[in-house]
């Protein structure tokens, strides 16, 4: 069985990210460490326990900037076979929506034909959990978003996700496009000499005109990126526990009145 | 503007309360703009419809039958399409609830639209369509505009108001897409234990982190939440540790949270947790350490052992509730 895993770099968790003065909507990139973004590590883990077990190959597929190759690296050392990339400003400063049909026209193109197509449940840049179904529009196929267990059988996958107050169990025709979310297995590290081998993989650059994707007028532009209020300086209760309680009940009935 | 379509959503028959919100925004951009406004829904009956109007819809669009019993992506996408295009909408409003991400990507994807998810401001002031919605683990805030045509927004439960109810009789106009193909279909819905709230929806969340020192110290938590009639969250490092299922996990790679009341026992507040709950309203600290990230970021911080303070404002708690 074919998959193909949909890739993206993002700023480690961790990172202080800060708006770049320069350009409205960025982030300043300088001392900032980079990283595959986390969830995706559940798609890439999947893919290859699905590969291994059926046979068949898993290929990322990448719309990023040029900084994104470290990524891209990371998925092969996990085991990927090789990775498609598609790294024109053009395509990775489109709109999500825009991003799914350049990443269906990536899969589609070459000859390959996946049966499920695997992504992080969320990107954590943009906070953006869409991917899966945007790609899965544009191949025409299924998606189911957050899975938090993958069951094949035949030309079906059963996906578990939960939602508010309950866990769906929903039977997916493959091909379908599914996203990834905590729970659906353990990533693997990858060894230093996966580490090293994965060097001599191919990444291939594909080009929007190779693809015949135009993306058009941008959907939706960030105009500006901006703090958070601060939250106001707050109030710290220290003593016996009884007297911490007692001041705690009075902050809640006088101060935020929700009792 | 030419029309606004919001999808209202139903569990057990009966509108969501995340909905109600949407609702709210719809009427109050609707009237605003002076553009048409309807709303649509999707289940086995059209039994619904009517308490959607209520919210304030003069128009309900409603795709009942089998096909909709049970959320799938396809079939409710196609409703909601459909409904679009009978009311020449070109503005979707859904909830950020889990069933209501999902639609709008599709959606979205399907239209051709601008998409926005998790909105947790909109300023309809400008000629376009301005929407701020949280980016980098909540860490900044991305001023976005709409540009297409077509636009699909899905807004963070807890942070709108909700529609109040009203006297309305709504037209309810039956819709049956044509292309309600379901290819993604739900063979079997869970439901959560009875009395236990999800963390998304909930107006008081108790978390516990790795200071509850195991399974056991969730009991506490758990107490309190139900004295507080709130659900139970949990940082990452207690779902790690095994001591709690991940669906309770609040924080980047858990659930993002907007309670009125956050109560965080035993949490040091990294980082990635604050991503999760940094939005809600007010926020209580219980931790032994006085120097832990989260007593700098909540509004009242205890500097406690949550084992001796938690019982003890539980039976305030209660206390304060009963009368």
């Amino acid at each position: 069985m074919d998959i193909a895993v949909i890739l993206r770099q993002v700023p480690d968790t961790e990172a202080a990210v800060k708006p770049d003065p320069a350009r409205p909507g960025a982030i300043l990139e300088t001392d900032i460490k980079f990283i595959l973004n986390p969830y995706d590590e559940y798609a890439v883990e999947e893919a290859l326990r699905i590969t291994q077990k059926l046979g068949g190959s898993a290929v990322g597929f990448c719309v990023g900037p040029e900084r994104s190759e470290a990524a891209l690296r990371t998925a092969l050392a996990m085991g990927l076979e090789r990775a498609v990339w598609v790294c024109e400003p053009a395509a990775w400063q489109a709109d999500l929506v825009t991003q799914g049909r350049i990443l269906a026209a990536a899969i589609k193109g070459g000859g390959f034909a996946p049966s499920l197509i695997l992504c992080g449940r969320e990107m954590i840049d943009t906070q953006e959990d869409a991917m899966a179904a945007a790609v899965a529009q544009a191949l025409d196929i299924p998606h189911v978003l957050g899975a938090a267990k993958i069951e094949l059988s035949g030309d079906k996958a059963v996906v578990s996700r939960e939602v508010e107050g309950a866990t769906l169990e929903i039977e997916a025709t493959l091909p379908a496009a599914v996203s990834c979310s905590k729970g659906l297995n353990e990533p693997r590290y990858p060894t230093l000499i996966a580490i090293k081998r994965s060097k001599n993989k191919e990444i291939k650059k594909a080009t929007l005109a190779e693809l015949g994707v135009a993306p058009g007028p941008s959907q939706s532009k960030v105009l500006a990126l901006k703090s958070p209020p601060p939250r106001a300086k707050g109030v710290r209760a220290e003593g016996e526990p009884a007297e911490v309680t007692a001041q705690g009940m009075d902050w809640l009935a006088n101060t935020a009145k929700v009792i | 503007m030419a029309g606004i379509l919001v999808w209202i959503e139903t569990a057990n028959g009966e509108v969501r309360k995340a909905s109600r919100e949407a609702a709210g925004v719809g009427a109050r951009l609707a009237e605003k703009l002076k553009v048409p406004l309807a709303a649509v829904v999707c289940g086995a009956d059209a039994a619904a419809a009517p308490k959607a109007g209520r919210l304030g819809f003069s128009k309900v669009f409603a795709a009942a039958g089998e096909g909709f019993r049970a959320y799938s992506s396809e079939a409710y996408c196609a409703a909601v399409a459909e409904a679009g295009n009978r009311l020449g909408a070109d503005f979707y409003i859904v909830s950020a609830t889990a069933l209501g991400r999902d639609l709008a990507a599709r959606l979205a994807a399907r239209l051709g639209a601008a998409l926005a998810t998790d909105v947790t401001e909109i300023q309809w002031d400008s000629p376009a369509l301005t929407v701020v919605r949280p980016v980098y683990s909540s860490k900044l805030l991305a001023v976005t505009e709409l540009c297409a045509p077509v636009k699909v927004v899905s807004l963070r439960p807890n942070v709108f108001p909700a529609a109040p109810e009203r006297d309305l009789a709504a037209e309810v106009v039956a819709i049956t897409p044509e292309d309600g193909r379901i290819r993604a279909q739900v063979l079997k819905a869970i439901q959560a234990a009875q009395g236990v709230m999800d963390v998304t929806e909930a107006e008081v969340i108790v978390s516990g982190g790795r200071g509850v020192g195991g399974p056991e110290g969730f009991k506490l938590i758990e107490d309190l939440a139900r004295t507080l009639r709130g659900a139970v969250g949990a940082s990452r490092a207690a779902v790690d540790a095994g001591w709690i299922p991940y669906k309770h996990q609040v924080g980047q790679t858990g659930k993002v949270v907007s309670p009125v009341l956050y109560i965080a026992c035993g949490i040091s507040g990294a980082i990635q947790h604050f991503a999760g709950m940094g939005s809600s309203k007010f926020i209580i600290a219980i931790n032994k350490d006085k120097d832990a990230p989260i007593m700098e970021k909540a509004d009242f911080a205890m500097v406690a052992d949550l084992f001796k303070v938690v019982p003890i404002l539980k039976e305030e708690l209660a206390k304060a509730l009963k009368k």
